[in-house]
Parts: structure tokens; C-alpha cells; sequence
């Protein structure tokens, strides 16, 4: 099919979809809510907070990949400056932490705009090769720049911890972190989903999407909706990228190596692009799995490879198909 | 003045291996339309293939080897064509879902062979040994031999696109996959084919190399984005335009290295695709357009 259809090179996007109810949100907040005053064991903490985090990288990647429909492979880019940055500042800089982690995130956004504004000029597969090249370009420079303060191949140790209101969050500070990671998730989901894909920007995704020269022609401006897609992607990355440095308290260029990467784009492939609240769901998924896996030691990158390859050729369009497969199968609509 | 003129003639050297890989990269993007992540994948996956052959384990001569590999990249390559790409065609999400899938694909290579070789370089041995002194100038057989080949190759690969019924079927669904269907062209073999000998391209590229830059379970990651740079550079579909473009790339690499050293291969490389990209993004000779 695709051969056909990639002359005209429009029929490869996926149709209009209609986002998940708010309510899911909700809910999936009260449960968490509730679990993080039941909950004693200090790893199910740990492993959830991963979760929330990786479900605020997921969301901006969805934002561009799966709405925007832009090629982005530089995530983690971003996820790496809102570390470092964040890290960088408030150790040789004496920033207060709280500061360090506002200003990461527009540092991210700053690269985001630095980014984007090459990649919005090509097209297709042009993207997704740039913006790859700088994600494999960057741990050289990051272990070249000892100089600057990056901490060479050893990373930032020591990021302190956030402080606020004579309250110091140590790493060890499980639930405290538990309930700061959900609120700040819930509120980036919230704000993704509900306020930005719902609101002008979003529609003029699904427009772009669906039928580029149509919403050319009704005067949707490209370049700039992609762009601040773009920016706002990079910042909310760079912000878990920064949440994450002062949780760990340790940041090495192993942020951009594979296992990161792969866990990232198996969960938007289970989740399927585009198509909330999939990525969130494959979040939660493949970070907890990948926990369960952590005793098959060199394999499990094997693994989260082999997975990434049978999840897209079996279900393409992630694990919600796989509804409503079920769904036709019963004769059911 | 002379070291210059070695430094420029090893570059030439190098640059005429990158075209034999970059060739393959562009030969799946122009007629399978699959931007290959997993080509930098298979140019190490050659590269171990050969070194079990000969010096790991089994000790083959090259001409064995040669014998042995190119068959099997061939076959590797349609398998990989017939069981991850073809089942994608019928994705509403083809250019999405081929890019991740090659890309998964490439990590479950890279940690294949993190597994099998572990994580220490191996080396092949040079194809000849000895030096060729040209006045001042020093070069190494081995660097001679690869040029040799790679040249012959380029050639072959030309002869084969225009003066064979495959090679017309691949130009054919290059220009118009609609137009290639109509006159009877079978597209999904052809696109098998392609892969094939996308993966002996790399393969072969990387055995060339390998006693140059050792073999490691991530080493082909630098390779690929040279050869997709040198592809953008030279134009998609103008094997003339990949030629000239590893060719004059091929130096500017040697020169980066003399004059500002080895770090700053990569960091040149990608600012050499940005300018590109910006300002002539059709490349050198290109003819099938973005």
C-alpha cells in the first residue's frame, strides 16, 4: 500500500482520532494519590516515580511524534540538557535548586527552538536523521567538555537535592518524591492533552496532519505551531530531565545510550503515537517491565530491542489496536 | 606540500569505501523508500561474519571469505527485507513504523554482538601487507587494495543499475512505483533484492574498513551518519553524485584530522549535512528529489 501511496505522500498519516476522556486523568490521579499514602515499600515508590517521570518524557515526545507529526528523535536530548543543566547550575554555580530546575527547563526549551529551527526547513526522514545525529552526537561533546563542567565521562555526582520551605528532598525521601513526580505528571498530562491538543494547536495538528495543503490553504501556519510544539515538547522533557537529575542526584552521559532510548520507544510504540492515554499507559508499562527484567542482566537490551521490532510489525499502531481487533473479531462495534 | 598531497590521496581512498556504503543506504531509501537505521548494523555485522571466518575462528584465506560473505549478506538481506519490512506496507504509519522498526532492529544487532563478541574491539588483518613509497609519500597496500576495490565495485554497481533487467526495475521504481507496477515490474521482489544488496554493500564496506577502524558492537553508528550525510550531499538516486560526494568528503575528513584531530570528525560531519540541508538540500546531482 505504501508504495502507492508515498508518491502522493499523504495517505501514510494516520486518521483523526478522538483523545480519551479527561476522566481517566482524574482517576488515574486519585488512585495514585490514595496509593502514595497506602504504599510502604520504598522500591514500588521508586519504580512509580520512574514511571511518572518517563509519562512527562512520553507526553512531549507524543506531542511532537504522534500530533505534530514531526520525525523528532532528539528526545532525549532535551530530557539530558534539563539534567545537566539543571545539575550544572546548582553545583558550580550555587544555584538554589528549586531555581536550577526552572531555568533547565527553559534552557531545554532554548534547544528546542535551536533544534527545531533546522529540522522544521526539511522534511520526512530528513528530521528524523538530523535529529538522531544530535542525539548520537552529544555524549562526545558532553565527555569533551570536562572543561565546562559537564563531569566528562564520569557525570555530574552530587546534584542536590530540591529544598523549599525548610524541607530538603534526599533521595531517600521516597513518598515525598512520589507525590511531587504525580503532581508534576499530572499536571504536564493535563496540560498536553487538555490545554494544548485540545485548544488551536492541537487542531491545527490534527489539520496539518490529515490534510496538509487543506489546512495550508485555510491559512494554518505551519511552521509556527510545529515550532511551538517544538519548544514546549523540549521544555516539559527538559524539566523531567531536571526532576530526575535531583531525584538520582547523579547525571552521566549514559542518559543517551541505548537503554534510555529503546525503553522510550518501546513505550510509544506500545502505546501507539498519538493517541492518549496510549503513551501513558506504555510508560507505566514498559518502565515497570523493564524493572521485572532487570535480572536478565546484557540481555534485556536484547529484549527491549527484540520488543520494539515485534510490537510495531505485530501491532503498528500499539497495544489499542489490539481493542479493537478484539472488538471486530466479536462482532462488536 | 607533499604531506598534504598524501593526506588528500588517503582521504580519496577512504572516501571511495564511504561511497560503496553510502550506496547501499541510498539505494533503499531511493526504491524501497526505508531510511535504513540498521545499515550501520549490518556494515559490523559484515565485519564480524568476516572475522569468524578468518582470523576468530575458522581461519579462511580472503578470497574464502569473500565466497562466503557475500551470499550471506544477500540472504540476510532478503530475509530481513521479507519478515520486518514487506509485512509494514500495509501501514497507515509506513514512514513512522519502518524508521522505529529498523532502528529497534539496529540495537538488537548492536546487542547481538555486544553479546557474542563482547565488548573488546577485534581487528582483521590487512588484505596485503607492505608500503607503497611514491617519492615522499607513504601508503599502506592495504589502503591501495580498498581503493582498488572500491572503485570496482562503484563500477559494477553502475553497470549493474543501467546494463541489467534488475537494475532497470530498481531505476524504474526509483522515478514511479505506479508506473513500475504497470509495465509488470514485481516491486516487492525487486524491494527484496534491494535489500539484499543494500546488505552486501555494507557488509563488504565494513570488511574493507575493518583494519582500519576495528570492529566494536557499536561502530557502525559513525559510518552511517557519514554515509547518510554523503547521500544527502550527493544527492538521493545519482550514484555519480554519492561517488563524488564520499570522494570529496572522504578528504575533508583526513583534513579535519590533520589539522584539528580526531574528535572533531563527528561534530565536522554534522555540520557539513546542516549546511547542506540548508543550502542546497536537492544535493550535488540529485534526481529523485525529496
Amino acid at each position: 500500500m505504501s508504495f502507492a501511496t508515498d508518491r502522493a505522500g499523504r495517505a501514510d498519516t494516520p486518521p483523526p482520532r478522538r483523545s480519551g476522556g479527561g476522566v481517566h486523568l482524574g482517576i488515574g490521579l486519585l488512585i495514585f494519590a490514595g496509593l502514595g499514602l497506602i504504599l510502604e515499600s520504598s522500591y514500588i515508590f521508586h519504580v512509580l516515580i520512574l514511571c511518572f517521570l518517563w509519562s512527562i518524557v512520553v507526553a512531549g515526545w507524543d506531542l511532537v511524534l504522534g500530533y505534530a507529526g514531526i520525525f523528532n528523535f532528539a528526545q532525549l536530548v532535551f530530557f539530558a540538557v534539563g539534567a545537566y543543566a539543571s545539575g550544572m547550575l546548582s553545583i558550580s554555580m550555587g544555584f538554589h535548586p528549586i531555581v536550577a530546575l526552572l531555568i533547565a527547563a527553559v534552557v531545554a526549551g532554548l534547544f528546542g527552538l535551536l533544534i527545531g529551527l533546522p529540522c522544521l526547513r526539511l522534511r520526512g526522514e530528513y528530521v528524523a536523521l538530523f535529529t538522531f545525529a544530535v542525539h548520537l552526537a552529544l555524549p562526545p561533546l558532553i565527555i569533551q567538555g570536562r572543561a565546562l563542567g559537564t563531569g566528562g565521562s564520569t557525570g555530574l555526582i552530587g546534584v542536590p537535592p530540591l529544598q523549599a520551605f525548610g524541607l530538603t528532598m534526599h533521595t531517600v525521601d521516597k513518598q515525598a518524591w512520589y507525590f511531587l513526580t504525580l503532581a508534576a505528571a499530572a499536571l504536564v498530562l493535563y496540560a498536553v492533552y487538555f490545554r494544548v491538543l485540545r485548544g488551536k494547536l492541537g487542531k491545527a495538528f490534527v489539520a496539518m496532519r490529515d490534510a496538509e495543503d487543506f489546512a495550508r490553504a485555510l491559512g494554518v501556519n505551519e511552521y509556527k505551531h510545529k515550532l511551538i510544539a517544538f519548544i514546549l515538547s523540549a521544555t516539559i522533557t527538559g524539566f523531567a530531565g531536571a526532576l530526575y537529575a535531583h531525584y538520582i542526584g547523579v547525571v552521566t552521559p549514559k542518559i543517551l545510550g541505548n537503554e534510555f532510548f529503546l525503553m522510550v520507544m518501546l513505550m510509544l510504540s506500545v502505546g501507539g503515537l498519538g493517541r492518549f492515554p496510549g503513551a501513558i499507559l506504555g510508560a507505566f508499562a514498559i518502565t515497570i517491565g523493564n524493572e521485572l527484567l532487570r535480572d536478565t542482566g546484557q540481555y534485556r537490551l536484547l529484549l527491549l530491542g527484540t520488543c520494539v521490532v515485534l510490537v510495531i510489525l505485530l501491532v503498528p499502531e500499539g497495544l489499542p489496536q489490539l481493542r479493537e481487533r478484539g472488538a471486530r473479531l466479536f462482532g462488536r462495534k | 606540500m607533499e604531506q598534504y598531497l598524501q593526506i588528500i590521496i588517503s582521504g580519496i581512498a577512504q572516501g571511495a569505501v564511504y561511497s560503496v556504503f553510502a550506496f547501499g543506504l541510498s539505494l533503499v531509501y531511493g526504491i524501497a523508500r526505508v531510511l535504513n537505521f540498521a545499515h550501520g548494523s549490518f556494515y559490523m555485522a559484515g565485519a564480524y561474519i568476516a572475522w569468524i571466518l578468518s582470523v576468530g575462528y575458522l581461519d579462511l584465506g580472503y578470497p574464502a571469505v569473500f565466497a562466503i560473505l557475500v551470499p550471506a549478506l544477500f540472504a540476510i538481506g532478503l530475509v530481513f527485507e521479507r519478515l520486518v519490512i514487506r509485512p509494514l506496507r500495509s501501514s497507515r504509519n509506513w514512514r513512522m513504523a519502518t524508521m522505529m522498526v529498523t532502528l529497534g532492529f539496529a540495537f538488537f544487532l548492536d546487542n547481538l554482538s555486544l553479546i557474542l563478541f563482547g565488548p573488546q574491539d577485534k581487528l582483521l588483518p590487512p588484505f596485503v601487507t607492505g608500503r607503497l613509497v611514491l617519492g615522499g609519500m607513504v601508503f599502506s597496500h592495504h589502503e591501495v587494495a580498498i581503493f582498488a576495490a572500491a572503485v570496482a565495485i562503484v563500477i559494477a554497481l553502475e553497470l549493474f543499475l543501467y546494463r541489467t533487467m534488475i537494475g532497470s526495475a530498481m531505476r524504474a521504481i526509483a522515478q514511479d512505483v505506479q508506473g513500475a507496477r504497470m509495465v509488470g515490474i514485481d516491486t516487492n521482489q525487486v524491494s527484496g533484492y534491494t535489500f539484499g544488496l543494500s546488505v552486501v554493500l555494507a557488509g563488504v564496506a565494513g570488511v574493507l574498513l575493518a583494519p582500519i577502524y576495528l570492529i566494536s558492537p557499536l561502530g557502525g553508528w559513525p559510518p552511517f551518519l557519514k554515509a547518510f550525510v554523503i547521500v544527502v550531499f550527493g544527492g538521493l538516486g545519482s550514484t555519480r553524485g554519492v561517488l563524488y560526494a564520499a570522494l570529496i568528503l572522504g578528504v575533508v575528513e583526513a583534513l579535519v584530522i590533520f589539522e584539528l584531530g580526531a574528535t572533531w570528525i563527528m561534530p565536522v560531519w554534522l555540520l557539513t549535512l546542516l549546511v547542506v540541508l540548508m543550502v542546497r538540500p536537492q544535493g550535488l546531482l540529485g534526481v529523485w528529489g525529496r
